[in-house]
């Protein structure tokens, strides 16, 4: 043991200590309200501002942390056009030019403003039917994703205009709330677009926590489904099942909007292809294979096996950051909201990570990701009636709450759900149907207070 | 952005140790009036201040860039806009030491200060007829616009470019770039001018006392000094380790003008005024309440501080070049910086969660 960690594990000691016998109060200690601070078991981390959500897990060992920081370096990169001594490989076409342009401080992407460009939203497309795997049937000439920019002298697949009309609705105490309903439209397609194209507009999501959400027992997400909702509670919740590129079998869906993606490898492999027209071991050809912008370019993984890897560790060891105020009495009220309402049935707060002898970090903690890792209904009003594998056009994955309530100071907007409608928590709450429709008909009953507790609550995940 | 383990420790123990306690007797003086006077004279006199110090350099080196084009050349003139350049670097980089709020998240850092560029799609642009709109860069990749694309212009490879060099294309580029980069650092000043709607002064300075995004002062302190450490973590371990480690002149940001190593001191200037509360303007800092509790804190900051500085000062070759001639020297400064790190991590950042609430 090195100096430096008998220091360290003294300073825990004394840690613990001091934090025991700071406290007059012994009933303060209660178990289970303690590790409910620590969203992230012990790999929470207690940077609560900015950079929130770009902190390695802390009990990281030295080597680990070396692969963790070379994978933050190349998450960082920015590519360009090929040949170039620097990251080269960008397109021909492509959605943005590095990870961390769409995982801004790796936290959530947003909508364009009006006058902005399409940054960190990307839309998947597909036509009716499925591909040899049960996935999206591609577009002949576009693929399954679209990509709105090029490198010089490459055509684009298409613009997006995205148009809003304002819906208002009111609380049953009277109280007025609008919410905005996005028509995607796609413009100048470079070619003649199939008829039936099924749209599905996805902001970029927070990448911290990933590590600890794979490591979940896939016994215990299954636990969870009620595909038939044979307990009667209206929830049914379904596991998703996606080709799995690296093991070549289907395999359980955790990651993206609709857990169409079984693993955080496959997931960054995908997004270097498909976002950035960067090729690697996962997906050799690039994402314009095919179309006229194709640069014949595919000699070469433009991301080495390496730092693919680094990166897949880099999104697998961000920890995740540790609740606020999760004592205060007004917090305390908004959480007994949350699960009277039944949220919990699917954000389901606690899980555990199984045990992992190769990989300690992740091994059996409790987490706190309020998730269930499952797809549900959500109703004809979230619908983007786009299968993908085995969630439906209205099905999406239950979104993991931990960290929501530091999207303003990570990311500064409060844009929420898949395509970033939601402009505020509760509107976000206000569009849930489906399955959530009788809790958002409790919210919707809810009084002013009683809204102002449940989304302090949910601030302080 | 890599922390280290002690931070989250000490971190750990401050917020455990705080949660428990609703009546902690014991509790570490804070000064509430000088927490607050700080926070608003950070805001004035660094986010205000260096900012605008920004958008008035880029408005010179725009007007510089159109007289260049208006005239016809000379060498002096081009000198002239190269100094004015350097000197827009030096806000900018200093201004890294507080790298959060709109800055940040409305990404106006990436499209003034992408690296590398793309110089396939630049020479493109350059041969091509495209007419150079306002809108037309405001839509170009974050890797075709910015200080880069126009240091490469004005300096050229090598920083042999002469202005007779300057084509007529060159002139047409660059003048649009300078604008962009003019409109952008107007906007990063507008972003925390108090007399702007939804400015970031108000947001930072109501910390703990009604803004939706500080719940408290510690949450606003802590910002202060993550974001001090987050740009020397990046100065010592991403700018000077990259090149350095892979010995690859081509990883350097900024070859052109040979402006790196006064760029990584710039970054720990900014450090540095940071936690004096200074600019060009001397207010309250981090010092201050520093100073009030633990003199040894304060004079081991400082020292830190300047140790990182005269260690970037010993490297006296082109960063490019020091990356094989220089070792030792490039050793020293980062884990002189590293140094500095860690002090901010594991002494300063306790010391504001027991000083600040």
């Amino acid at each position: 043991m090195s100096k430096d960690k008998i220091v360290i594990r003294v300073l825990m000691v004394v840690g613990i200590v001091i934090s025991i016998y700071s406290c007059v109060d012994p009933e303060a200690l209660n178990d289970t309200d303690y590790s409910e601070w620590l969203s992230g078991g012990s790999q929470t981390v207690f940077d609560n501002g900015a950079g929130g959500f770009s902190s390695a897990f802390p009990h990281l060992a030295a080597e680990r942390e070396k692969v963790h920081s070379i994978g933050d370096g190349a998450f960082g990169q920015t590519f360009v056009t090929a040949p170039a001594p620097q990251n080269p490989g960008l397109g021909p076409i492509f959605n943005n030019v590095s990870c961390t342009s769409c995982h801004i401080n790796d936290g959530r992407g947003k909508p364009p403003l009006p006058g902005e460009q399409l940054s960190s939203l990307l839309i998947r497309i597909s036509i009716p039917g499925t591909d040899v795997h049960g996935g999206p049937n591609p577009v002949p000439g576009f693929g399954g994703q679209l990509q709105q920019r090029g490198v010089f002298g490459a055509q684009p697949e298409a613009s997006v205009r995205i148009d809003y009309t304002e819906k208002s609705y009111t609380f049953a105490d009277g109280t007025p709330y609008s919410l905005r309903f996005p028509t995607y439209t796609l413009e100048n397609p470079y070619t003649t677009l199939p008829a039936g194209v099924m749209l599905s507009p996805r902001v970029a999501p927070p990448v911290f926590g990933l590590g600890l959400l794979e490591a979940v027992d896939e016994a215990d997400i299954l636990a969870l489904a009620d595909p038939d909702d044979r307990n009667d509670d209206g929830i049914s919740g379904k596991p998703n099942y996606a080709w799995n590129v690296v093991e070549g079998k289907m395999t359980l869906g955790r990651f993206g909007w609709k857990a169409a993606n079984p693993s955080l490898l496959q997931q960054s492999a995908g997004a270097y292809n498909e976002d950035m027209g960067i090729t690697n071991f996962v997906f050799p050809h690039e994402s314009a294979t095919g179309q006229p912008q194709y640069d014949g370019r595919d000699d070469e993984y433009e991301v080495s096996d390496s730092l693919l890897h680094s990166v897949a560790f880099y999104i697998r060891t961000l920890g995740v950051p540790a609740r606020r105020a999760a004592d205060d009495a007004a917090v305390l009220q908004g959480k007994k909201l949350f699960v009277d309402g039944k949220c919990s049935q699917c954000h389901v707060p606690r899980l555990r990570t199984k045990t992992d002898v190769a990989f300690p970090e992740i091994s059996n903690q409790v987490i706190f990701p309020y998730t269930d890792m499952l797809v549900h209904d959500m109703g004809p009003n979230l619908a983007d009636n786009r299968p993908d594998f085995d969630a439906t056009g209205v099905e999406w994955r239950t979104s993991p709450l931990w960290g929501i309530g530091m999207t303003r100071i990570v990311n500064g907007h409060q844009n929420f759900l898949h395509d970033g409608r939601a402009r505020t928590l509760l509107e976000a709450i206000m569009w849930h149907g489906g399955e959530a429709e009788a809790s958002k008909e409790f919210v919707r009953t809810l009084s002013q207070d009683d809204r102002d507790k449940l989304i302090k609550f949910l601030e302080s995940l | 952005m890599k922390k280290s383990y002690l931070q989250y420790l000490l971190a750990g123990a401050a917020l455990v140790s705080l949660s428990n306690c609703s009546d902690n007797d014991n509790a570490s003086p804070v000064n509430e009036e000088l927490n607050t006077q700080v926070l608003l004279d950070f805001s004035a006199n660094l986010p205000q201040a260096v900012y605008s110090d920004l958008s008035a350099k880029t408005s010179t080196l725009y007007d510089q860039v159109v007289a260049l084009g208006a005239n016809g050349a000379t060498d002096d003139e081009l000198a002239a806009t190269r100094a004015t350049w350097k000197q827009a670097r030096q806000a900018w980089e200093q201004s890294e030491a507080f790298l959060f709020g709109p800055v940040s998240t409305k990404d106006i850092d990436p499209h003034i200060d992408t690296w590398p560029v793309n110089f396939n799609d630049l020479n493109a642009q350059l041969t091509s007829g495209n007419a150079f709109t306002e809108d037309y860069i405001n839509n170009l990749d974050d890797a075709l616009k910015g200080f880069h694309p126009i240091e490469y212009l004005i300096f050229g490879e090598n920083g042999a470019k002469k202005a007779a060099d300057l084509s007529e294309r060159d002139m047409e580029y660059l003048t649009a770039l300078a604008l962009n980069l003019k409109t952008l650092t107007a906007d990063a000043n507008n972003s925390w001018k108090p007399s702007v709607s939804g400015n970031y002064h108000t947001i930072f300075t109501t910390a703990g006392k009604g803004s939706a995004t500080y719940a408290t002062q510690l949450a606003a302190y802590q910002e202060l000094v993550n974001a001090m450490a987050g740009i020397c973590d990046e100065v010592a371990n991403g700018k000077l380790d990259e090149p350095f480690t892979a010995q690859d002149p081509s990883l350097e940001e900024s070859p052109f003008a040979q402006n790196s190593i006064i760029d990584f001191t710039n970054n720990i200037k900014g450090v540095q005024d940071v936690y004096l509360g200074k600019y060009s303007t001397d207010g309250k800092g981090l010092e201050d309440i520093v100073r009030q509790y633990n003199l040894q804190l304060d004079s081991d900051i400082k020292a830190k501080i300047d140790n990182a500085i005269n260690a970037l000062g010993k490297i006296t070759d082109p960063f490019g070049k020091a990356i094989t001639t220089q070792a030792m020297q490039i050793e020293t400064a980062m884990s002189s910086i590293n140094d500095l790190k860690d002090i901010l991590e594991t002494e300063l950042l306790p010391f504001v969660q027991q000083h600040t609430k």
